[in-house]
């Protein structure tokens, strides 16, 4: 005896966006979307570390050209910074707290990356008895991103486990991989404010081997402000 | 509700001699009026306040004492105490509804309100809703007669039922249509009643049988009037209270023919007004299709509704992956380019170890070749230092290092 099957299952079958035949043609479509965004992954993984090598040399070069001159070689103010909060939330005065808040340094141990310019140099003076701030390079924020890296999708905190996920994104910011991410950070281009809103701020752990003292500043033999590349260092103590 | 609209059949069977169809009427458009147990309940409890009779507690009650209050110092309760002396009662408290022998709390007046006024038109919904329910089986089963072993429901029977005098016919007739099993379970469960009213002239307790509606009374009325739990009324005169006792719908009812017909009569349809109730018609259902998941379903619904929205199960559950930098899977996922910068950076790394290996071995040999070449020049030395100066020599040495 067949299996009656009842008209409105056969019409739902045959309206739904979910039949099968639907969903196979959708999985192709992604399937062939995710090879695309790995070869394009590949090409521009390639094309930025050869941009950061030869920026490197490039660097190198002025300043023995420099030298050789006699002058010296005034290396362009850093544009990126990476801010660490090192207190907590307990007896911050009003502005500094909302300075906090608004760099999204809402916990102690808590990063975020940040462009600097006139406006955003005046916040972290407010704030530099909390944080301490300094300049990262490629490989430090290669290793935030990708080690600690989530993403901000649908108001939650999602690790970010594939390129598909930066793709849906920041597709039309020309950002497709975590290369790209890495790369619109670090050399801060046109996208940044996308980029860094994309990312969740980095929950980091407690440094390993301890802090001196967060009382005082880098400069003074503590630890909190601006401590220019030695940021690196306490990275890799904290990631 | 169209205007000519299709009325199904209902059968009339005979009352004697064998149970089959003799003749067959549509079924009047009460019975398709919206059944809404919520306004038959309504309607029911207010019309059943209707044959209350009043009572109260006597006027004077509790109140037939001078008494007054002893005021404060006395080391007693300041209620009112019954005056004089001599006797049991003087000095006992008096008037509080507290007080033994006192008035009650708000004691009850005869002009308490006891009937309730319902407006008409919730009436006739409430009786249209009953007599429409009484055609269903299910509830006039769930409202427990036995209605198992009946031909059909509505159960309607020749106009001969009106004349019928003696009750041993109407048993005779109740048996041959299968409506006698309701009787009997009346019968059966005759009870003293609980309560009070046992001594009040409601002794005893009894189950509602078949109701019985005629057109025309020619001696129906006395032939059913001493089977227990059976009860008649006439069709123009249908009551809430006995179609849905208890305000629970699906009265067992036995029409008569002419009493069916008469339905359309009385209580009209949507088209026609009833004739007999001025300007009533039959009310109309909020819904008219009712089978909710049917229109849902349908062509009509369906093609307009927009798509379900995918639930994105991509980002849904808490996604855990290992660390790129030790799990080399993860990292290839993330960048494909990884495995090939981790080759060329080896290669570079070869590459360079080979020429600091060739610089370093080119000095080494060459010092070496310095040391030998020294070595040599000693023993030349050696032997020419008996001959000469080495002032010359160790220029010269000192020159080939250069």
């Amino acid at each position: 005896m067949s299996k009656q099957v009842p008209e409105t299952i056969k019409k739902q079958k045959k309206r739904s966006f979910n039949s099968k035949e639907v969903k196979q043609e959708k999985n192709e479509k992604r399937m062939k979307l995710l090879k695309e965004i790995q070869e394009k992954a590949y090409k521009r993984a390639e094309k930025y570390e050869k941009e950061y090598l030869d920026q490197e040399q490039k660097l190198k070069e002025l300043k023995q050209k420099a030298l050789k001159e006699g002058s010296f070689y005034r290396e362009p103010e850093p544009k990126l910074a990476f801010i660490i909060r090192i207190r907590g939330i307990v007896g911050v005065p009003p502005k500094p707290r909302k300075i906090l808040q608004l760099l999204r340094l809402r916990r102690i141990y808590s990063g975020v990356f940040i462009r600097l310019n006139k406006s955003s140099l005046r916040m972290l003076h407010f704030i530099d008895p909390y944080v301490t701030w300094g300049y990262p390079d490629v490989e430090t924020v290669r290793a935030l991103i990708y080690k600690r890296g989530h993403a901000r999708v649908n108001h939650q905190r999602k690790i970010i486990d594939s390129n598909e996920m930066i793709y849906d994104k920041l597709q039309k910011y020309d950002i497709v991989c975590m290369e790209d991410l890495v790369h619109e950070i670090y050399t801060v281009g046109k996208n940044f404010k996308h980029a860094n809103s994309f990312l969740w701020a980095f929950k980091l752990k407690p440094p390993v081997g301890g802090f001196s003292t967060v009382k005082k500043s880098f400069v003074n033999k503590g630890e909190h402000g601006n401590r220019e590349q030695y940021i690196n260092t306490l990275v890799k103590k904290m990631i | 509700m169209t205007t000519q609209q299709l009325r199904p059949i209902v059968s009339v069977f005979p009352i004697k001699g064998k149970v089959k169809t003799i003749k067959q009427v549509p079924l009047p458009s009460v019975f398709s009026a919206p059944i809404r147990p919520d306004v038959v309940r309504f309607v029911h409890t207010n019309m059943a306040k209707n044959n209350r009779q009043a009572h109260a507690v006597s006027t004077t009650a509790g109140e037939q004492t001078s008494a007054t209050s002893w005021g404060t110092g006395r080391a007693v309760a300041r209620i009112p105490r019954v005056k004089g002396s001599g006797t049991g009662r003087s000095g006992q408290a008096a008037f509080g509804n507290m007080c033994r022998g006192g008035r009650m709390y708000a004691p009850k007046k005869v002009w308490r309100k006891w009937h309730r006024k319902i407006n008409t038109n919730q009436k006739r919904y409430a009786v249209c809703s009953a007599i429409a329910a009484t055609a269903v089986t299910p509830l006039v089963m769930s409202r427990g007669h036995r209605v198992n072993k009946l031909p059909e429901l509505p159960l309607v029977v020749s106009d001969q039922l009106q004349s019928l005098t003696k009750t041993r016919q109407a048993v005779k007739f109740l048996k041959f249509i299968g409506a006698y099993r309701d009787v009997e379970k009346v019968i059966r469960t005759k009870k003293t009643r609980v309560g009070q009213g046992k001594y009040r002239n409601r002794r005893h307790v009894l189950r509602k049988g078949p109701m019985v509606v005629y057109a025309r009374n020619l001696g129906i009325k006395k032939a059913f009037r001493n089977i227990p739990g059976v009860e008649t009324a006439s069709v123009y005169t249908l009551n809430l209270l006995k179609l849905a006792p208890g305000s629970q719908m699906g009265r067992f009812i036995i029409w008569t023919e002419s009493a069916f017909k008469l339905l359309e009569d009385i209580y009209g349809s949507w088209e026609k007004p009833s004739k007999f109730k001025s300007g009533f018609y039959l009310p109309r259902p909020v819904m008219v299709n009712t089978d909710v998941e049917r229109i849902i379903k349908s062509d009509q619904v369906q093609t307009v509704l927009r798509n379900r929205r995918p639930r994105s199960r991509k980002y849904g559950k808490k996604i855990q992956r290992a660390d790129p930098y030790e799990d080399m899977s993860v990292m290839v996922k993330l960048n494909p380019y990884y495995k090939t910068k981790l080759q060329k950076q080896k290669e570079l790394e070869e590459k360079n170890k080979k020429e600091r290996k060739e610089i370093v071995d080119k000095s080494r040999k060459e010092y070496e070749d310095w040391l030998y070449f020294s070595e040599e020049e000693e023993e030349e030395e050696e032997e020419e230092e008996e001959e000469g100066s080495d002032e010359d020599r160790e220029i010269e040495v000192l020159s080939d290092e250069n």
